[in-house]
């Protein structure tokens, strides 16, 4: 870690090689779409590894297993004067159980009921401290039901920001849809979110691994976005339509004046940003940096060095609602080194 | 770390630890209560292990998980677990199960005399001598805290938002609520029931004089605080949560409102994680994340004596026999110690 590096207000540096953290899935879609077929999976497949479950008790499924824990999705907010802090309070009571089992565990799943927002789950990962020790946020996994979800994003705000937050989105029943079909909505949600990785199955027959334990949040896929889809999308309907915008720098940028910039725009801007993740060359460090957030939180922290024969180039990108008023493009470049 | 300590470290092994037995049983300990005779420890392999001065540990199979909540009650324990089941334990393995959740948890259990109470998601259920069917009490959010007063007369529950603290009347229970923003865990009365007291997730604790609900908040904190205990006369309550044991004087009619806490048992760099009273005298033990263990009395200018050295693995119970001579410590990796207090014994 690098002493008095990166912005240090509402974050904790994260230790990336701390390999006793428990990667934690966070798994949310709408009744339906298919999350109890993967949790099914998850418990009866023989992967040779221990997962827990944590389900919520008004989720559609009867599963019984030693793993499974029920839970109450119980929203608290923190009396710490931080309008965005609110958390999971079930979930840090449940974690901290679990951490005292004898026998340790490869990964904890948490399913949300389709209704809920993902920010406080993924909060609590940043605010509760004894939970940030001991496990750690591995990937938002969003199911979408490839029949209903052009309709649900109509409907339901709550569809359009689970899109938005996921890291890898699986879109389910496709063998239900025509082909020509499933490339409007993979189309639709790639204006949402260029950034997941979208993974077409029939009852959610993806690889397990490329769901549960994916290690840091794929941040590596911040530098592999299509292109295609890094164009600023200005003719969306409505003023409250989610978002993405991306910005690439060569030159390295001066960590001081980011430190400044981001911090700022997340204290301010924070309620409208759902997601933002980045990969990033500071002038004077050997090491890359990555950092993602989630509203106004987020982790830090140096990712080993950059990979011989790529390009140290910087990129940021953000998910949310009214991206075009905060002056990011130049908020961004006013962060290149001189 | 002062360099009083960093010497009291280079001996290795502390008085205690060499006179004393020690146990790998290699789940973390999870809690540990003192019965007539014995010290019974839960883990979190899901036995509950009853300990003895001169003997190997006796092991209960109790749950199928973790033990996570457990208190004394009459010569048993009281447990509950991960595995949704509510028991009842004597150390010659008699396992009684007094209810069974499911695949809800029993997060917290608390007995007075011939009652027995444990609370599963958002109900504390409460179980007396003569009815047959248990009384069950209703909160807004999940119980996070119980503890009864000396006299068994009243019930504190904790929970999102503050406190309820149930009072019986005539076989009934009625509710009175202390509120404060934020989570509240474990709760306390004071010795003299004129306040209590909750961990808070966010760093700090918070106190309700009970007469007039006037709080007390207690921040400054640099983690969150897992343990309390009520220690001497005064009495001050003294927590973790810091690289001390931070001491609240809870005398006169202010308790520690407007007052400094005195801090004893520097551990450097490390963080208290359990903190119990020594019986009978002005002095606590105060457990660290790193394992070790001091002695030190609620007096800013005594030096600590280092109990147990470090294991590398945090401090997550302790507890003293009931006749003050034996001494359990139990940490996150499972290693306990059991040792005499004194010399000559």
């Amino acid at each position: 870690m690098h002493e008095g590096g990166f912005y240090r207000t509402n974050y904790k540096e994260i230790d990336m090689e701390n390999t006793s953290q428990v990667p934690v899935t966070v798994l949310t879609g709408f009744l339906g779409a298919g999350k109890t077929t993967l949790l099914n999976r998850i418990l009866t497949e023989q992967h040779g590894r221990k997962y827990a479950v944590i389900v919520n008790e008004f989720g559609e499924q009867g599963i019984d297993n030693d793993l499974v824990v029920d839970a109450d999705e119980e929203v608290f907010e923190m009396n710490n004067g931080c309008i965005c802090c609110t958390v999971r309070g079930d979930l840090i009571r449940i974690l901290s159980g679990l951490m005292k089992r004898a026998d340790k565990l490869d990964a904890i799943i948490v399913e949300t009921t389709g209704l809920a927002d993902p920010a406080p789950v993924a909060q609590t990962f940043f605010v509760d401290q004894d939970v940030a020790d001991r496990t750690k946020l591995d990937a938002i996994v969003t199911v979408a039901d490839a029949v209903h979800l052009s309709s649900q994003l109509v409907d339901h705000h709550e569809a359009e920001e689970q899109i938005a937050f996921a890291d890898v989105i699986l879109l389910n029943k496709v063998e239900l849809v025509e082909d020509n079909d499933i490339v409007k909505v993979n189309d639709r949600i790639r204006k949402i979110n260029p950034f997941a990785k979208i993974i077409k199955t029939t009852r959610c027959d993806a690889p397990l691994d490329e769901i549960v334990g994916l290690n840091a949040f794929s941040l590596d896929r911040v530098l592999d976005i299509e292109p295609d889809f890094l164009e600023s999308d200005h003719d969306h309907e409505h003023d409250d339509d989610v978002t993405s915008l991306s910005f690439v720098s060569d030159t390295p940028l001066d960590m001081d004046k980011f430190q400044d910039w981001f911090g700022n725009l997340l204290r301010t801007k924070g309620q409208d940003i759902l997601r933002s993740k980045g990969i990033l060359n500071f002038k004077g460090e050997e090491e890359r940096y990555v950092f993602q957030g989630v509203h106004m939180l987020m982790d830090a922290s140096p990712m080993g060095p950059w990979p011989k024969g790529k390009n140290r180039s910087s990129r940021v990108v953000f998910i949310g609602r009214d991206l075009d008023n905060m002056n990011l493009k130049e908020g961004f470049e006013n962060c290149k080194s001189a | 770390m002062n360099a009083d300590l960093e010497k009291l470290q280079e001996t290795n092994k502390t008085e205690l630890e060499r006179r004393g037995s020690i146990f790998n049983i290699g789940a973390p300990a999870t809690e540990a209560v003192t019965t007539r005779d014995q010290i019974a420890v839960g883990f979190g392999d899901g036995t509950v292990r009853f300990f003895q001065s001169g003997s190997d540990p006796k092991t209960v199979k109790a749950h199928k998980g973790v033990v996570l909540s457990m208190t004394n009650y009459e010569d048993h324990v009281l447990t509950g677990g991960d595995d949704g089941r509510f028991l009842k334990i004597s150390s010659d393995g008699n396992i009684e199960e007094i209810f069974n959740f499911g695949s809800k948890w029993v997060d917290c259990v608390a007995s007075h005399k011939d009652t027995k109470v444990c609370s599963s998601g958002k109900t504390v259920y409460i179980w007396t001598k003569n009815k047959d069917k248990q009384q069950t009490l209703e909160h807004q959010s999940t119980v996070a805290g119980l503890a009864f007063d000396n006299k068994g007369k009243r019930l504190a529950v904790s929970r999102y938002g503050g406190v309820t603290v149930w009072k019986l009347n005539n076989n009934k229970w009625t509710a009175s609520n202390y509120t404060w923003k934020g989570s509240h865990g474990t709760v306390t009365f004071s010795p003299d029931t004129k306040y209590i007291v909750t961990a808070m997730q966010e760093n700090q604790i918070h106190g309700w004089r009970i007469n007039d609900k006037a709080d007390l908040a207690m921040s400054g904190y640099p983690s969150k605080i897992k343990s309390f205990t009520w220690v001497g006369d005064t009495p001050y309550l003294v927590t973790s949560g810091s690289s001390d044991a931070v001491c609240w004087p809870f005398d006169g009619k202010e308790g520690p409102m407007g007052r400094k806490p005195i801090v004893v048992a520097n551990g450097g760099k490390e963080l208290a994680t359990f903190v119990k009273a020594l019986n009978g005298e002005k002095a606590v033990f105060t457990g660290f994340t790193d394992g070790s263990v001091l002695l030190a009395e609620i007096d800013e200018s005594k030096k600590p004596i280092m109990i147990r050295s470090s294991t590398g693995a945090e401090v997550s119970t302790i507890a003293i026999s009931s006749d003050n001579s034996q001494i359990l410590i139990g940490d996150m990796k499972g290693s306990i110690l059991l040792s005499s207090l004194w010399a000559d014994n």
